[in-house]
């Protein structure tokens, strides 16, 4: 069902990768996956849209990867049938060496236990909290032991809003929560981070600074990055670059 | 006209809309099922009293009563009849009775019937239609006993020879004034001037008794008021009989009181879903606004709509509302066989209105809110500001919760006083749960206490909490003084109330009579009685004339009923002073005597006994319940005052049912004694409390259903917030047995915690209601608070499982799509 020949042998060259990097270092594998939804259309029926036909990736330890494409390609499906939020059509993903496609939700869901973080568009903390009790949620879903408090604190100060802390996040500015954000992802130094447009909703300015600590955080902790925007100054400065367009992800040449 | 119809229909698609529509709904239907229950119940309870009354409305004289009140009856459309009663004499042979002869016309009695036999043996049936012919006299059982005369016998009563032909074991209005002391006859009004016993002279009283609708009584009660005389008295159903009185009155307020807690509680649901209405619409609102629309334009658009939705949700509340009491009603009439009469429509006004008010009230200010917001504020993500909340507040939700509460209530002080109680109670709730909620989130970032960090997201649910806390305290409130109440009224009249009164004992048989009543195993206390009349107060003569009212005239005319014992009557409330020791003198006084001729405690009062005059201090001041069916006493002396004075005795006893030869053999061998049997007024009294129970228990299935209800609207109100937070916790790997288990924990605790306040509060406002507004003994339950805590944390965690259980599914995938 190729289309275009360059993404073939994209496509091809990744699969033929696959096997060196599974042995240690492969975080993600994803062979032949394809995910339809139904849609509501005008006529009140429902009608089978297909967004991913076809996706083949393999993402590796400690690398960042940028996934971009237009809006309503598929990128933010994309990237939470990686994280395991939702189960593809068809094809498989393996997260940490997992089928994910052979697990339940709750299975799935203990598998992303504290090794991976999110970082959202619109920054999904929880309102009614403070700074400190957002970065607190994930060591306490862990049920880690120690001083929590203490390692919350460490990664709002990473992210200078230790003097912030014991503010209620709804007072924060969106520059200010999406750094909580940031810090509530890596307080449990996970393995794998998914970010969603993780500058959509700041402004240029902010999002440069968000950005910024972004990428130093994932270089500090060697965390590997999944990158989903549309904003393409960000995309070049991961390690790999993909561009979503109809249902298929193609491979583009850094420029750095 | 049709693009406010679209508008409509599309808005109808947002779910607040529908929430809201279905919270307006409950409320209307609450408000029209409590209403029309209470109504039927209040009429039913209401024909039992005029019954007892005699009629709706009664004026009474000692002299004649003007022709214009007749005419006046006949031109508003009320039915009367007409009653003189006064005491003569009876004789039958040589034999002679004091007797109270009730003279009555044609159409007597106007409610109910009277009930008898052609013989003494056989238990009365229903004489419903019939009246002693002319020439005929009917008369209680006991007249028959003390003459010893057969049925049919011939008697005298003044100039005119009557037969005495028919046993009547109940007159309805006999409760009236069941302490008489002499025998009832029932003779034909127009037999009465032959008798030639009616003279300007004579004491009698002249009574016209009416019923009719509720407009025609009201009518006829406001022309009367303002024709009366000093000697007459008007009496309706709310001054009626004394007996019955207190029983329906307290069945009323809490009725009241129930209807009332059920308004606020569907009002907390409005306020809930309003403000998510608002929180959905910011966003249209601003879009509307960029594009041009005026303001003015927006707010009649929207409260057009909503207007429209009430009145809907008003209409098919009251339609509801309507079956659902009827299927209530039959179910318990099924239950405790009484006959409701038919509901009448105001409620269904009254559930219109509400629905109006309430949409009016409590989403005015929210809308108002809303188009202050500017649309630049909106597209910049902040949220809408809360600052003319308060004043919004003030300005619309408070006079909107008072509105409602005085139409349920029908009474501005009782409306005023439970809103500044639940004013008071919001602010105590929501001060204490923040207190506390913030305190727990505190201390969960300590190690050891980290299993109360999902506490920390209740800070959230302060209004929640707040709102179960309000409706578990209604519940509460309601369940504590619903079992006080009814175990009072039982209490009240218990399976072993005294049945009959035995008066007249004479002082010498005293001793003997205790032996008798031993030997038969009656318990019972004698009470000394010593008849005086009141001349002086603080050494001042006294006499009728310098009374206006006519109760205080007759109370003055008359001779009261004194006594004098050591031990302080059980069913009594002492209101001041002391009562008597060892070395006290001086007088107790029941309170509303004190009230009406104008003494109270410390002053003097001097009693004519037998001639001699007596004079003492009041030096306590009783409230006395008429209705505990033991001998009261207006004025007590303290023991062993007035023994010396000339005295009989009086008591109250218990006759089992299986023996009822007692009373005739204690009749023979103490001739002197009369004995009344009270239990036709007790069946009364007790038919009442039948009723009441009734009326509490149906209106306390409504409140309660209307409590569940609420909790489920606030819960919906937080459903979209608690949607996004459980699906951040899920892409954080929390799994969904970890999630089930934090909605169990956090909903038990602040179920727990709103139950405890709740039960606090409880305690706290049954003990003051009780006391003040239902005449119940004050009684401290510590047991609520531990009740209301286990109440609200199963009922609570319960209804949050069931209504958030669907969100556990909830793909976590909807984060991305933001």
């Amino acid at each position: 069902m190729c289309s275009s020949t360059d993404r073939c042998i994209v496509d091809t060259l990744f699969c033929q990768l696959v096997p060196d990097m599974t042995e240690t270092k492969t975080v993600i594998a994803v062979s032949h996956l394809q995910k339809q939804v139904l849609a509501a259309a005008a006529n009140k029926d429902k009608e089978t849209l297909s967004i991913l036909s076809d996706i083949n990736l393999t993402i590796v330890a400690g690398t960042s990867v940028a996934i971009t494409g237009a809006s309503g390609s598929g990128k933010s499906t994309l990237l939470g049938l990686l994280a395991g939020l939702d189960l593809p059509s068809a094809g498989q993903i393996a997260l940490f060496g997992q089928d994910l496609t052979q697990l339940s939700e709750d299975q799935r869901a203990a598998l992303r236990l504290g090794k991976v973080g999110f970082v959202f568009q619109s920054f999904h903390l929880l309102e009614h909290l403070t700074a400190l009790e957002n970065v607190l949620l994930p060591l306490e879903l862990g049920r880690n032991s120690g001083d929590l408090k203490q390692a919350a604190l460490a990664a709002l100060e990473q992210v200078g809003l230790s003097s912030r802390a014991q503010q209620l996040v709804t007072k924060l500015s969106g520059g200010e929560q999406q750094r909580v954000a940031l810090a509530r992802a890596f307080v449990t130094q996970p393995q794998l981070l998914f970010a969603d447009e993780p500058t959509g909703n700041l402004d240029r300015h902010t999002g440069q600074e968000v950005s910024a600590l972004l990428f130093r955080l994932q270089r500090d902790y060697q965390t590997t990055l999944v990158l989903v925007t549309h904003d393409e100054s960000l995309a070049a400065q991961c390690d790999y670059w993909y561009r979503l367009a109809e249902g298929r992800l193609q491979r583009q040449e850094q420029s750095a | 006209m049709s693009i406010y119809w679209q508008q409509w229909v599309r808005r109808w698609r947002l779910p607040e809309m529908r929430l809201l529509f279905l919270a307006l709904w409950i409320s209307a239907l609450a408000v029209a099922a409590v209403g029309f229950f209470t109504d039927r119940v209040e009429s039913a309870m209401e024909r039992q009293a005029s019954q007892v009354l005699g009629g709706d409305l009664v004026v009474s004289s000692a002299r004649p009563l003007p022709d214009d009140y007749r005419q006046l009856a006949a031109q508003l459309g009320a039915n009367m009849a007409e009653v003189i009663s006064f005491r003569s004499m009876l004789s039958y042979g040589e034999t002679t009775q004091l007797v109270q002869v009730k003279a009555v016309s044609s159409n007597y009695p106007l409610v109910g019937e009277l009930q008898g036999a052609k013989d003494l043996t056989a238990g009365g049936v229903s004489l419903k239609g019939q009246l002693p012919a002319s020439g005929q006299v009917w008369a209680e059982p006991r007249l028959f006993h003390s003459l010893q005369a057969p049925v049919n016998a011939t008697v005298v009563l003044g100039n005119s020879q009557f037969a005495l032909t028919t046993v009547v074991t109940k007159d309805p209005s006999q409760g009236v004034n069941f302490f008489q002391l002499a025998p009832q006859v029932i003779i034909p009004l127009a037999d009465l001037p032959a008798t030639g016993l009616l003279s300007p002279a004579s004491r009698a009283e002249f009574s016209l008794l009416f019923t009719g609708s509720d407009r025609v009584i009201r009518a006829l009660k406001a022309e009367l008021e303002t024709k009366l005389t000093p000697t007459e008295r008007i009496r309706s159903l709310q001054e009626g009989a004394q007996n019955v009185q207190q029983a329906l009155q307290r069945a009323g307020r809490f009725l009241g009181l129930a209807a009332l807690l059920s308004v606020v509680l569907a009002g907390a649901a409005i306020v809930l879903t309003s403000a998510s209405l608002v929180r959905h619409e910011t966003r249209t609102v601003a879009v509307l606004k960029a594009f041009g629309l005026a303001r003015r334009r927006i707010l009649v658009d929207y409260l057009g709509n909503l207007w429209l939705l009430a009145l809907i949700a008003g209409v098919l509340g009251a339609i509801v509302g309507f079956f659902l009491q009827a299927l209530l009603a039959q179910w318990l009439v099924q239950v405790v066989a009484i006959e409701l009469p038919a509901a009448s429509w105001t409620s269904a006004w009254v559930s219109l209105v509400t629905a109006l008010v309430m949409v009016t009230g409590f989403a005015l200010p929210a809308l108002l809110r809303l188009l202050d917001t500017s649309p630049m504020q909106i597209l910049q993500g902040s949220s809408p500001t809360q600052k003319t909340l308060a004043n919004l507040l003030i300005l619309s939700i408070l006079p909107a919760i008072f509105v409602l509460l005085w139409i349920q209530a029908r009474e501005l002080g009782l409306a005023a006083w439970v809103f500044f109680g639940l004013l008071a109670a919001i602010a105590l709730f929501w001060w204490i749960t923040k207190l506390v909620l913030n305190g727990l989130a505190r201390l969960s970032t300590r190690p050891a206490w980290q299993w109360l960090a999902l506490l920390r997201q209740s800070r959230r649910s302060l209004l929640l909490v707040v709102v179960f806390a309000m409706g578990l305290f209604t519940l509460l409130l309601l369940t504590a003084l619903r079992t006080d109440l009814i175990n009072r009224w039982q209490a009240s009249v218990p399976t072993d109330a005294p049945n009959y009164f035995l008066i007249n004992i004479q002082a010498n048989d005293q001793a003997k009579l205790e032996q008798f009543l031993q030997q038969n195993q009656l318990q019972t206390n004698l009470y000394p009685m010593i008849r005086g009349r009141l001349v002086e107060i603080n050494q001042q003569p006294v006499s009728p004339e310098d009374y206006p009212k006519a109760e205080a005239k007759r109370m003055l005319e008359r001779e009261f009923n004194l006594s004098s014992f050591a031990a302080f009557p059980e069913t009594n409330t002492l209101l001041a002073g002391k009562w008597f020791d060892a070395q006290t003198q001086g007088f107790s006084i029941e309170q509303g005597i004190g009230e009406t001729l104008g003494f109270k405690l410390g002053d003097s009062l001097t009693f004519d006994i037998a001639g001699q005059r007596f004079t003492e201090k009041i030096t306590s001041v009783r409230e006395v319940r008429w209705d505990s069916m033991q001998p009261n006493f207006f004025v007590i002396a303290a023991p062993g005052l007035l023994l010396d004075k000339p005295y009989t005795l009086i008591t109250s006893l218990h006759i089992p049912a299986n023996k009822p030869e007692l009373i005739p053999q204690m009749i023979r061998q103490f001739p002197s004694i009369t004995a009344i049997d009270t239990s036709a007024v007790l069946g009364q009294v007790r038919s009442l409390v039948e009723q009441a129970t009734l009326a509490v228990q149906g209106v306390f299935t409504f409140t309660l259903v209307t409590g569940l209800l609420v909790l489920w609207s606030a819960l919906q109100a937080q459903k979209p917030e608690r949607q996004r937070e459980l699906a951040i916790l899920k892409s954080l790997g929390a799994s969904s047995k970890l999630l089930r288990q934090r909605i169990w924990l956090e909903f038990a605790l602040l179920g727990g915690l709103a139950g405890a306040l709740a039960g606090g509060l409880t305690i706290l406002a049954a003990n003051l209601l009780g006391y003040y507004m239902f005449d119940l003994a004050v009684s401290f339950n510590p047991w609520f608070m531990l009740l209301g805590a286990l109440v609200g944390a199963v009922l609570v965690a319960s209804a949050a499982w069931l209504n958030l259980r669907s969100l556990l599914g909830v793909a976590p995938m909807v984060l991305l799509k933001a």
